[in-house]
């Protein structure tokens, strides 16, 4: 489909508005998720919507994309009916998934063909591909995937292009729902991508961006819808805003949240040997090291080595000299953190049993206790005893990293954990890592995010799979980091 | 509408990848060679047509069945009622298809529709597979003891006439093996409903974004199962000449194992028919092996449970070395 003929057909039948939402309510349980939200997307606008972790953009997402129904109001599409998945799907709605949305054992080209339309039939393989290769080819040129590749040995990076390149090869697209589309793309792909939406609303496709990255909802978006407790606060033009004005009206707080500084404080003293070498790596160009009481960043490109580094550190792999007790906090929650049928108590003590135990019995009131004093300083939504799964992905990110803290161990290895948690809880775990840093621990934290690092006493900047620099206090920021991901004097500019 | 020129994958890039998609088979490969070998070794007498024929000939339903299973368990489940089903099947070709040919079809048919419903429970209620196929498999041997509680009983002609055609250029049995596996490709490769059970097992929230009912997916994967299980039970009745319920009991075991061998896995998303023949076949030349080399009969499901476990612990020791 080119776009000579997405103008064509949007002009011809364009609408004032594709979808209209008013007065939608979503109840879970006895939780509200949306209380009452009214909004519109016109066609060829992109309407950026940030907010808080469970401030009810996923469920509004869920809303507009037709997968859900409200409890109240009503959602609907410019031609009338009721606005069901069906539906949503025949008038050419498509949403793009930020979790792991495509099948890891099919080929790329058959997970094209399961939600591909046009791929029916004796050739349905061949017009699956030809559609994934020529999309692909539009919206990142240069992306060297070949289309007849398991799914599954793609890097984070190349499944995302696919995810998106398979929503946009929809040929008679009129809407595009984007949940945080750029979490994993490198910067070159995501403004190709940022490119190609451009493109699409020339078009006249009208589009919902979801996005934790403010810099980018500013520069792609027109309209910026905030969103905060299940309602929208503020519907601002993407013109007439600031970063710091957005985070204001969601309530985020961009310093350190006090009170968790104050009730970590109250923390028992430092029972870690201070000033001891944790781990080390010697050999090949930057020596690693890190001493107790320190925060160390990983930072680069993603993908340049960080995860590897991280991986070597945890299974103490060949040349690498480290502390025996060493907690690991996952960046992909979905797969490898959380125990879905457990309660928040269980995923949370989990890794400190062995602290827990007398003569191999887990002392369930020692667990207790340990699971309501962690739940408390983080302020865990639910409780101790809610179910994992019935938390939102910030407050399983803050059980997650709890869990690692809840250990004896010294040394603590953290795998990007905060892609897609919202600012106030970001900052919390900014203060707690501060302060469990300061009681003796070393911590190693990879991040994909560089305004992140601030927080860290040292950074090193990877890329291509090598430590290149070493930064330290005020040598850490966020222009000095791109700079040496990219080599020293590559000029870059921010999207 | 311009149209503009995209370079699809060269044929060469596409073996290739094909090839990398199928390597968890090669082991299997390699087993079949190297018993192969040795049964060639110890009874040169198998090089002829004549006697791959005998020694193939006991494979060919067991193909079928693993084909079935690997369907099965490509959309994530585990069919526990394979062995007595292809044994009712036997007693229903030997006892019915002659006396009430109309009643013997309609229990087929009935063999169909229990399948369907078993995959509207497994997805609907969501009872684990292997506690449903189970229970069903104690239902197929009731039925089949009631029909025939001694093995026995005569097959139509045309049945019999499957498998007594022995050409003497080529072995038989391979044929059937051959057709067998292009079915078995056909269905879970080339058609999109294939493609859709392998996302069922692979990850089935995103198939259910995509629009797609799963009850729908699940049920097909069943009733193809259901198919090529009766295929298989047709054509043992056709070699056996009589009706079983026990004729298949162990088929149950060696089409999971078939499936594991061949590259498959519990988890879903894979099927490797290909692989899955291939360790079908491996499975069936064991057992001419061990009979060759004076194992006692007695004996001889332990001597091929372990040949079993060592080339799967070679598998498990080869996928940790090309990490």
């Amino acid at each position: 489909m080119t776009t000579a003929s997405l103008r064509r057909t949007a002009a011809e039948t364009a609408p004032a508005l594709l979808l209209q939402a008013h007065g939608v309510v979503k109840r879970y349980g006895s939780t509200t998720a949306l209380a009452g939200v009214d909004v519109a997307v016109a066609p060829g606008e992109i309407l950026g919507l940030v907010g808080h972790n469970g401030a009810g953009k996923s469920t509004l997402m869920r809303m507009l994309a037709g997968r859900e129904t409200p409890d109240e109001g009503t959602v609907t599409w410019h031609d009338g009916g009721t606005w069901n998945q069906r539906h949503a799907e025949q008038v050419g709605v498509r949403m793009i998934y930020q979790e792991l949305a495509l099948c890891p054992d099919l080929t790329l080209a058959e997970n094209i063909a399961l939600s591909d339309r046009g791929a029916r039939g004796w050739m349905w393989r061949r017009t699956a591909e030809r559609h994934l290769v020529e999309t692909l080819d539009r919206v990142f040129p240069g992306h060297g995937i070949s289309v007849v590749r398991r799914t599954g040995s793609l890097s984070m990076a190349q499944r995302q292009m696919v995810e998106i390149a398979r929503a946009m090869c929809t040929p008679d697209l009129r809407m595009l729902i984007l949940d945080e589309p750029t979490e994993s793309l490198s910067i070159d792909a995501t403004r190709q991508l940022y490119a190609a939406l451009r493109e699409l609303a020339r078009a006249g496709v009208g589009m919902v961006l979801i996005s934790h990255r403010m810099q980018e909802v500013l520069a792609a978006a027109d309209r910026i819808a905030v969103m905060k407790d299940g309602r929208i606060v503020d519907i601002v033009r993407a013109a007439e805003t600031s970063e710091h004005a957005l985070l204001a009206a969601m309530g985020g707080d961009v310093h350190p949240d006090t009170t968790t500084v104050r009730t970590g404080t109250a923390m028992p003293a430092p029972d870690f040997a201070s000033d001891a070498e944790l781990a080390c790596i010697d050999g090949g160009g930057i020596p690693f090291h890190v001493r107790a009481g320190e925060i160390v960043g990983l930072a680069g490109l993603a993908g340049h080595g960080q995860d590897a580094m991280l991986r070597r550190l945890w299974s103490n792999a060949r040349g690498v000299r480290t502390t025996r007790r060493r907690a690991y906090v996952p960046g992909d929650r979905q797969t490898s953190g959380i125990f879905p049928l457990w309660n928040v108590a269980d995923n949370l003590t989990v890794s400190a049993t062995r602290q827990l135990s007398v003569g191999g019995f887990v002392s369930p009131r020692r667990r207790r206790a340990l699971a309501a004093q962690w739940v408390d300083r983080l302020r865990v939504k639910g409780g101790a005893r809610a179910p994992m799964t019935s938390l939102s992905g910030g407050n399983q990110q803050k059980v997650l990293v709890a869990r690692a803290f809840a250990t004896d161990s010294q040394l603590v290895l953290l795998d990007d954990p905060f892609r897609g948690v919202d600012v106030k809880t970001k900052n919390e775990l900014y203060a707690l890592m501060k302060i469990e840093a300061g009681r003796g621990r070393g911590i190693v934290w990879y991040s994909t995010e560089n305004t992140e690092m601030s927080h860290c006493d040292r950074v090193y900047v990877f890329r291509s799979g090598r430590i290149v620099s070493e930064l330290r206090g005020d040598e850490i920021t966020e222009d000095r980091i791109i700079a040496d991901s990219f080599g020293a004097d590559t000029a870059t500019e921010t999207i | 509408m311009s149209i503009t020129q995209i370079a699809l994958p060269a044929r060469g890039v596409r073996v290739r990848a094909a090839a990398a998609n199928g390597s968890p088979a090669l082991l299997a490969l390699g087993a079949l060679v190297v018993i192969f070998i040795l049964t060639a070794m110890l009874q040169p007498g198998i090089l002829s047509v004549s006697g791959l024929t005998l020694m193939l000939m006991a494979s060919v339903p067991l193909v079928l069945a693993a084909q079935a299973q690997m369907i099965i368990m490509s959309v994530g489940d585990i069919d526990l009622g394979v062995g007595y089903l292809v044994g009712l099947v036997t007693v229903i070709a030997a006892t019915l298809f002659i006396d009430q040919p109309l009643l013997g079809v309609l229990m087929i048919v009935g063999i169909f529709v229990a399948y369907a419903a078993i995959a509207y429970v497994v997805q609907k209620r969501g009872v684990p597979s292997i506690i449903v196929t189970l229970g069903m498999s104690f239902v197929w041997l009731g039925i089949g003891l009631q029909l025939r509680p001694t093995p026995g009983g005569t097959t139509p002609e045309w049945l019999a006439a499957i498998s007594s055609w022995r050409p003497t250029w080529f072995p038989a049995p391979l044929i059937f093996i051959i057709i067998a596996t292009l079915i078995g490709w056909y269905i879970t490769r080339r058609t999109l409903a294939g493609t859709r059970m392998r996302a069922l097992g692979s990850q089935a929230p995103t198939l259910e974004k995509a629009g797609i009912s799963l009850v729908r997916v699940r049920v097909s994967a069943y009733l193809f199962a259901a198919l090529l299980l009766t295929a298989s039970g047709l054509l043992l009745a056709s070699q056996t000449w009589s009706g079983d319920i026990n004729a298949a009991s162990e088929y149950t075991l060696m089409t999971i194992a078939a499936v594991i061998l061949g590259g498959g896995n519990f988890a879903g998303g894979r099927a490797l028919p290909i692989g899955t023949t291939l360790g079908a076949v491996t499975l069936g030349l064991i057992t001419v092996l061990l009979s060759l080399i004076n194992i006692p009969s007695s004996l001889q499901s332990a001597a091929q449970g372990l040949i079993v476990i060592a080339v799967l612990a070679g598998r498990i020791l080869i996928e940790r070395f090309s990490r």
